[in-house]
């Protein structure tokens, strides 16, 4: 049962670490919003899709989680399947790239969406670039996240 | 299609006319007045200051109401149907007639009676309440609290909060007082010994000849004194009793002040609305003129008009009178024109995703219809599910056909989305995403039908779509050189347009044929043809790059670096594999909403409950964070790798003079 152990804390380390990250950076990017908004009530609307941005990250280590357990037979109630150790640690291995530059990622993209953020309180027409900012940052959230995509589906159980 | 031709117009009127040109000049929302006056003029448009000396002075008012009455006033029009156009239509000479008779001037003594009335309550009030607070610590206090605040012939006293822990040493002290005990007394609030750190209320009363010396002690022993207000005189009960039957006073007060305010705002505000959008144009009407040079008796006013709408401004302002001649030339090469893109219906929607980088130049290329096509690609390959697309595409139908006023700018907005949902349906159709994996997880009916539309499999063969992904981004760059070629081509520069673009063309391109024909996907002599492309295409970039070096070792160094810049297009293509990552991240989120819709339909009796409330709510959630995935990751690639090849904007955008129409629909 070791390879099942090592499987599933992959997943977990996928949809936590990815999912800390974009709390984090969710979190600051809402503290620059909310600064934002006290001044100018009606920038509710542009600060919100800013903030949201670094929140995909999380989303993406629950994909990759999703797709272990779904891989693993333990959703659906028909039972897990055999694991080795070596495949086990096949699968935790695919979850690192996400887990890791997930988890980074979105707390450097929320520090980008923050001052974006501030861009727009200055420069409310600027909008299309304050947004092109993060999403630079998010590049290497989805090159992972189509990493460890590739490597689970490379890797063969059951 | 591209950039709109523009003419500049020079308009000589007589001043007796200047208000109806100014009108008509804004009425037809297509002048951008350019500044012509200078500081020795100012003094001959004085007139035109100070018709809008006089109007900015009914704007303080109209700003300073809506300020103030605003936010106690409840809008019958809901934000959101208010964004879709849903607001009073008024005319101009409506708002002019509504203007006349509105007495502004009364409206906001009104209203600064009712806020000053209200300000002053709010004072009381507080000071009521911390009034109120400080007798209910002084209950134990049985005298008149006018001998504190007041103090009689002989005696006075003092309040003041100390430490439970120091109420032993303060007696201690006031006892070795030898004058203390005989004339004057302590009274101590009752206190809970063990709480050592809690603050006690103690109040001391003493003869007047050894004040100094009390305070003395007061101030060693920690004792802070807590001034009572002078008002207080009676005892700590009937002063509360006084203090409350205010509070409840002024509070019904305060009640009805906001009541009235209320009132004033229900009332005024529909008014002060209308009249803020009316002098915020007729500002923006006169600081336009303003730019104008003039003489004693004539103005000269000169501005861009796109070159199509030239004979109907023109007829527009001629109706006005005879004294009027307007000139329209062809803008001169050294002149830098404002930029006005237009494009048909089809493109239009696209306009603001470039407005949204930067506006082109105005001789400059109009990248809107050549970024276009790819884009509304890339969103449908990103959203890529049938089902989100025919809800976006229904929501959108639906918005449509119940809001018949929303403005221009908004209704091409809401038409980009609605044309990408066509490409999300036919992605989704082709990858066999319908809600993620709702037709295998729930009607299995349809399995045969979505199989034999599949073109693509992303789940089981994503190798296949990142090629495709690969493959397009390919495609979108070496467009993209193409244009700058063109681009430079235009303008004479040959040299530089092979060095710089067609010869990148020619070793990507070829590069491309080589891999793909060496893995056998293509016929053999497609290789050679690859083969050689990529060689010529490298031969110049080298040779490009050693241009203008004289050192002849300087330049092999240069050709090698200019090689190396291949590894940018490298980075370009791969950031690419986007499309199929996105795609892949909406299918998989819907096919997690499915499956634990299908876990909590297990539950017994409220399961099948759950599961619907799982579903749709999970679905609309993957909807809304999908499309700001799909909308964004598009659009970098048009930014950064797309136009990174050629394009840069910096025009300055076509801003019109236009009615204000913040609050209401205005028309002329």
């Amino acid at each position: 049962m070791l390879g099942l152990s090592l499987a599933l804390f992959g997943a977990a380390l996928a949809a936590a670490l990815a999912g800390i990250g974009s709390a984090i950076g969710i979190g600051v990017a809402g503290g620059a919003a909310a600064g934002v908004m006290t001044e100018d009530p009606n920038k509710f609307g542009s600060c919100l899709i800013l903030q949201a941005l670094p929140g995909t990250q999380g989303i993406y280590g629950l994909l990759i989680a999703f797709f272990v357990l779904n891989k693993l037979g333990l959703l659906g109630g028909a039972g897990a399947v055999a694991l080795d150790w070596n495949q086990g640690l096949q699968i935790l291995a695919s979850c690192l790239p996400i887990a890791v530059v997930g988890w980074y990622s979105a707390i450097w993209q929320g520090k980008t969406s923050a001052a974006s953020i501030q861009m727009i309180s200055k420069k409310p027409e600027a909008m299309g670039k304050a947004i092109i900012l993060p999403a630079m940052v998010e590049t290497y959230a989805v090159l992972a996240l189509l990493t460890s995509i590739l490597m689970l589906m490379g890797v063969q159980v059951g | 299609m591209g950039v709109a031709r523009l003419k500049k117009a020079e308009l000589y009127y007589h001043k007796s006319v200047h208000e109806k040109i100014a009108a008509a000049l804004q009425e037809t929302g297509a002048c951008q007045i350019i500044t012509t006056s200078s500081e020795e003029n100012q003094q001959k448009i004085s007139d035109v200051e100070a018709l809008i000396a006089s109007i900015d002075e009914k704007l303080a008012d109209v700003r300073y109401l809506n300020r103030t009455l605003t936010p106690h006033y409840v809008d019958p029009i809901p934000s959101l149907d208010r964004m879709l156009g849903e607001r009073p239509e008024v005319t101009m000479s409506e708002l002019e007639e509504l203007a006349s008779k509105t007495d502004l001037k009364k409206i906001c003594d009104n209203t600064r009676a009712v806020e000053h009335e209200t300000g002053e309550v709010r004072l009381k009030l507080s000071e009521a309440r911390l009034n109120s607070s400080i007798l209910s610590a002084l209950e134990f206090f049985d005298y008149p609290l006018s001998v504190i605040t007041e103090g009689t012939r002989t005696l006075t006293g003092l309040i003041g909060t100390l430490k439970a822990e120091n109420v032993s040493g303060f007696k201690a002290a006031l006892g070795e007082f030898s004058k203390f005990a005989q004339d004057s007394e302590l009274i101590i609030a009752p206190f809970d010994e063990k709480d050592k750190a809690s603050e006690i209320y103690a109040a001391v009363i003493y003869s007047r000849n050894i004040e100094a010396e009390i305070r003395e002690t007061c101030a060693k022993n920690g004792l802070s004194i807590v001034e009572i207000p002078a008002n207080l005189t009676g005892t700590p009960a009937e002063e509360k009793e006084k203090v409350t039957a205010s509070i409840s006073e002024l509070e019904a007060k305060e009640t009805e002040l906001s009541a009235k305010i209320a009132a004033l705002a229900e009332e005024n505000v529909p008014t002060v609305q209308k009249l803020s959008d009316y002098y915020n144009s007729l500002s923006a009407r006169y600081n336009g003129t303003a730019k104008s040079d003039a003489t004693e008796c004539t103005m000269l006013t000169k501005f861009w008009l796109p070159a199509n709408k030239a004979d109907e401004i023109k007829t527009k302002i001629e109706e006005i009178g005879p004294d009027i001649e307007l000139v329209l030339n062809d803008p001169a090469p050294d002149e830098e024109p404002p930029s006005l893109l237009n494009n048909g219906n089809y493109v239009r929607p696209f306009n603001i995703l470039t407005e949204l980088y930067s506006s082109p130049t105005y001789r400059g290329i109009d990248p809107t219809p050549l970024l276009a096509p790819f884009f509304w690609i890339f969103f449908g390959m990103c959203l890529g599910d049938a089902g989100y697309a025919l809800v976006v595409f229904g929501t959108i139908l639906y918005v449509f056909k119940k809001y018949k006023k929303i403005g221009t700018g908004v209704k091409d907005f809401i038409r980009l989305f609605l044309f990408c949902s066509v490409s999300t349906f036919i992605y989704g159709v082709i990858s066999g995403s319908f809600f993620g994996n709702f037709i295998d997880s729930f009607v299995p009916v349809l399995i045969p039908l979505k199989n034999s539309l599949m073109l693509v499999d992303p789940m089981t063969n994503p190798m296949q779509v990142l090629g495709i992904s690969l493959l397009l981004g390919v495609i979108h760059l070496m467009f993209g050189l193409l244009i700058a070629a063109y681009d430079k081509l235009r303008h004479g520069e040959f040299i530089d347009a092979l060095g710089e673009n067609i010869s990148w063309f020619l070793l990507i391109v070829g590069l491309c044929l080589f891999g793909v024909g060496l893995g056998g996907m293509l016929p053999p002599h497609f290789t050679q043809i690859g083969q050689a492309m990529a060689i010529l295409g490298a031969v110049i970039i080298f040779i490009y790059a050693g241009k203008g070096e004289p050192n002849y070792f300087k330049k092999i160094i240069n050709g090698f670096l200019a090689l190396y810049g291949s590894t940018s297009y490298l980075g370009d293509i791969l950031s690419y594999s986007r499309l199929l990552a996105l795609g892949f991240g909406s299918a998989v989120i819907g096919m997690v909403i499915n499956l634990l819709g299908g876990l909590a339909a297990d539950i017994p009796y409220i399961g099948w409950l759950i599961a619907v409330v799982v579903i749709i709510g999970g679905h609309i959630f993957s909807i809304a964070i999908n499309i700001l995935g799909s909308f964004v990751h598009p659009l970098r690639l048009q930014y950064v790798e797309f136009f990174g090849k050629f394009y840069t904007g910096g025009g300055e955008p076509f801003t019109p003079l236009t009615l204000s129409q913040e609050f209401v629909n205005v028309k002329a």
